[in-house]
C-alpha cells in the first residue's frame, strides 16, 4: 500500500504524462500504481486510469481552444491539439482556476519550432484579451466631466487609462491577422509581412476590443499610463508640429479615448 | 449535530449563457449555484453577473478547486480569495467536492477520486476542520463521480463520507447522479449508499444527466436526468426530507426555459414524495 502522498504523486504523473490521450497511461503505467486500481467489471486498471488521462487533457485543451480562438482558426484542430498537449505537458497548470491555464502559452508559441511566425504575437493579443476581459472595474471618464474644467486647469491634468487597458507590442500587424483568422479563408490568414506595431485591448461595459495605435498614440499613451500632465501629453505630440497644431492632434486622440471608455474618472 | 442551512427550494446553475434571459425577470428562479472560481476575479462581466444575480435570489457557491483529499498544504491564496467571495457575496452555504484535484503544485483541474483509507479520512478531516476555521462557517462536501477504485480502501465511499461530516462537523452535498454513475462504474448498491449516509448532514441535492459509454457511465452534465436517477432521487427524499435541489448543465447548455422546466420537475417530484402530490410530469 502506498502512502496516499506517494499514490497521488504518481497517479498525477501518469494522467499528465502522455502526449495524446487514449492509450497514454496504458503504454506509460506504472506498475505500482496499476496493483492500485481495482480491476471490476468491463473495464481493467490502465483503462480507468486512461478516463481520467483522457479527460485531463481534454477538458485544459478546451480551456485553452476558448482562450485562444484565432491561433486555433490558423492551426486547424488536430495541430492546435498537439501544440497544446506539448504546452501542457511543459507548463502544467499551477493555478486552481483554469482561467490561468495559457497564461505562459504565448511564450511557449514563441519558443517552439515550425508555426507560422507572427502566431506567438497572435497569442499574446488573444491572451491580453483575457486578462482584460475580468481586470478591475473603474468608471470610464466622459467628455462631460471634462467640460465644466477651467481652461486654466487643462495643462496640469493628469488623466489615467482604466485598469482594464493593456498594450500588446508586436512584430506583426497582429490586428489585420486577428480579423483575418475569423474566417480562415485559405491564403488569407497569415498573409502580410513583418511590422512592428503597438496593440491597445481595452474593455468597455463589458466588451473586449482592441485597435492599432497610430504613431502620436504610441509617443503619447506612455505617457499617460506615468500619471503625466496633459502639458507633457502636447508636447509629446509636437514632433515635427506647431505647438497648437500638436494640441489640436492629441485633442482628437483625447476625443478617441473619451469615446472608447479607455480613460477612468478623475478622483474626486 | 447537524448542518444548518436553509432549505431555499429548486436552483439554477448560474451561467453566462442564460444572463440575458435571467435578467428581462421572466423566469422563476428560487435560488443560484455559481461556481466559485469563476467569480474570483477582479471585476468585469463575472462579478458584475454574481452581484446581480445575488440581488434577485438567494446565492450558493459551488467550489471545484479546493482539492480537500490533495496531500498538497491547502492553497493560501485560494483560500483567501474563496474568503473574500464569502464575505462579499455572503452565499447560504459554500460547496467543494469530496476528491483531490492536484499534487506537487500542479493542478489536474479533475475531481479525483480518494481511497478510502483512515489515512485519507484523517487527512480529510484535518483540512476540512482547517477551511471550516477559516471561513468562519461551516461547508459542505459533494459525493463524486468516479471511474477507479482503489484496492486498499477499508471503508465504503458512504462510510468514508458519513464519518468526514460528523468528524469534521460539516454538511453533505448529495450528488445523486454521481451515486447512480458510480454504483455502475463499481458495482455497488446505490440504495446502500443512501441508506449509509447520516441524514442529518445531507444539505443539498444535486441531479444531473450522465453519457452511457457502453462499458462505463461519464457524468458528463450534458443531458435530461434519466428516469432511474429521477427514482433514486425518491428514495433520497424519502430518506432525507425536504432538501434545497439543483439539476446541474455544465455542458450543451440548453435555454433557461429548459434548465427551470428541469427544476419544476424536481419540485414536483418533491411534493410527489413528500405530499402525496399526483405523479410529477414527465
Amino acid at each position: 500500500m502506498l502512502p496516499l502522498r506517494e499514490l497521488q504523486l504518481r497517479l498525477s504523473t501518469a494522467l499528465s504524462a502522455g502526449p495524446t490521450g487514449t492509450g497514454a497511461v496504458a503504454d506509460a503505467v506504472d506498475p505500482a500504481l496499476l496493483a492500485l486500481v481495482n480491476d471490476r467489471g468491463g473495464l481493467g486498471p490502465a483503462q480507468r486510469l486512461d478516463i481520467y488521462a483522457d479527460m485531463y487533457r481534454t477538458r485544459l485543451v478546451d480551456v485553452l481552444r476558448e482562450d485562444f480562438p484565432r491561433v486555433l482558426a490558423i492551426l486547424g484542430d488536430e495541430e492546435f491539439r498537439a501544440l497544446a498537449c506539448q504546452y501542457l505537458a511543459r507548463h502544467p497548470s499551477t493555478h486552481p482556476s483554469v482561467r490561468y491555464v495559457g497564461r505562459r502559452f504565448a511564450e511557449f508559441v514563441a519558443g517552439a519550432a515550425a508555426l507560422p511566425p507572427f502566431l506567438a504575437d497572435l497569442a499574446r493579443l488573444e491572451w491580453a484579451r483575457v486578462e482584460v476581459f475580468d481586470a478591475p472595474d473603474a468608471e470610464p471618464l466622459r467628455l462631460s466631466d471634462l467640460e465644466s474644467l477651467p481652461a486654466s486647469d487643462w495643462p496640469a491634468l493628469r488623466l489615467r487609462p482604466i485598469p482594464a487597458c493593456l498594450l500588446v507590442e508586436c512584430a506583426w500587424p497582429v490586428h489585420e491577422i486577428w480579423a483575418a483568422a475569423e474566417d480562415p479563408a485559405p491564403g488569407r490568414a497569415g498573409a502580410g509581412r513583418p511590422e512592428a506595431s503597438t496593440i491597445r485591448v481595452w474593455r468597455e461595459g463589458w466588451s473586449v476590443s482592441h485597435a492599432a495605435m497610430g504613431d502620436l498614440e504610441r509617443r503619447v499613451f506612455p505617457l499617460l499610463e506615468q500619471g503625466e500632465p496633459f502639458a507633457r501629453l502636447c508636447a509629446a505630440g509636437e514632433a515635427g508640429l506647431e505647438p497648437a497644431a500638436a494640441a489640436r492632434e492629441v485633442g482628437s486622440l483625447l476625443m478617441r479615448w473619451l469615446e472608447d471608455g479607455l480613460l477612468a474618472r478623475l478622483p474626486a | 449535530m447537524a448542518i444548518a442551512v436553509p432549505f431555499l427550494g429548486h436552483g439554477v446553475g448560474l451561467r453566462p449563457k442564460h444572463f440575458p434571459q435571467l435578467w428581462d425577470g421572466t423566469a422563476r428562479v428560487d435560488w443560484f449555484e455559481a461556481i466559485s472560481e469563476n467569480y474570483m476575479v477582479a471585476g468585469g462581466r463575472p462579478r458584475a453577473a454574481l452581484e446581480r444575480a445575488r440581488s434577485m435570489a438567494p446565492l450558493v457557491l459551488h467550489g471545484v478547486s479546493l482539492s480537500i483529499g490533495s496531500t498538497d498544504p491547502l492553497d493560501e491564496a485560494y483560500l483567501r480569495a474563496l474568503g473574500d467571495l464569502v464575505a462579499r457575496m455572503e452565499p447560504a452555504w459554500v460547496s467543494d467536492h469530496l476528491c483531490w484535484s492536484g499534487v506537487g503544485g500542479h493542478y489536474a483541474h479533475d475531481l479525483l477520486p480518494l481511497p478510502y483509507t483512515e489515512e485519507a479520512l484523517a487527512h480529510v478531516v484535518r483540512r476540512v476542520v482547517a477551511v471550516q476555521e477559516r471561513l468562519g462557517r461551516q461547508i459542505i462536501i459533494e459525493n463524486v463521480s468516479s471511474y477507479l477504485t482503489y484496492t486498499h480502501s477499508t471503508l465504503a465511499e458512504w462510510e468514508f463520507l458519513g464519518a468526514v461530516a460528523e468528524r469534521a462537523d460539516c454538511g453533505l452535498l448529495l450528488d445523486v447522479n454521481n451515486v447512480y454513475v458510480s454504483a455502475t462504474n463499481h458495482g455497488f448498491s446505490a440504495d446502500a449508499y443512501l441508506a449509509g449516509l447520516p441524514p442529518d448532514r445531507v444539505g443539498q441535492i444535486h441531479l444531473a444527466g450522465h453519457t452511457d459509454m457502453g462499458t462505463y457511465l461519464f457524468d458528463t452534465h450534458d443531458a435530461p436526468v434519466i428516469e432511474p436517477v429521477w427514482d433514486l432521487y425518491r428514495q433520497a427524499l424519502r430518506r432525507f426530507g425536504r432538501v434545497s435541489t439543483l439539476v446541474e448543465w455544465d455542458d450543451h447548455i440548453p435555454e433557461l426555459d429548459v434548465v427551470c422546466a428541469e427544476a419544476e420537475r424536481a419540485r414536483a417530484v418533491e411534493a410527489e414524495v413528500l405530499e402525496g402530490a399526483n405523479a410529477a410530469p414527465a
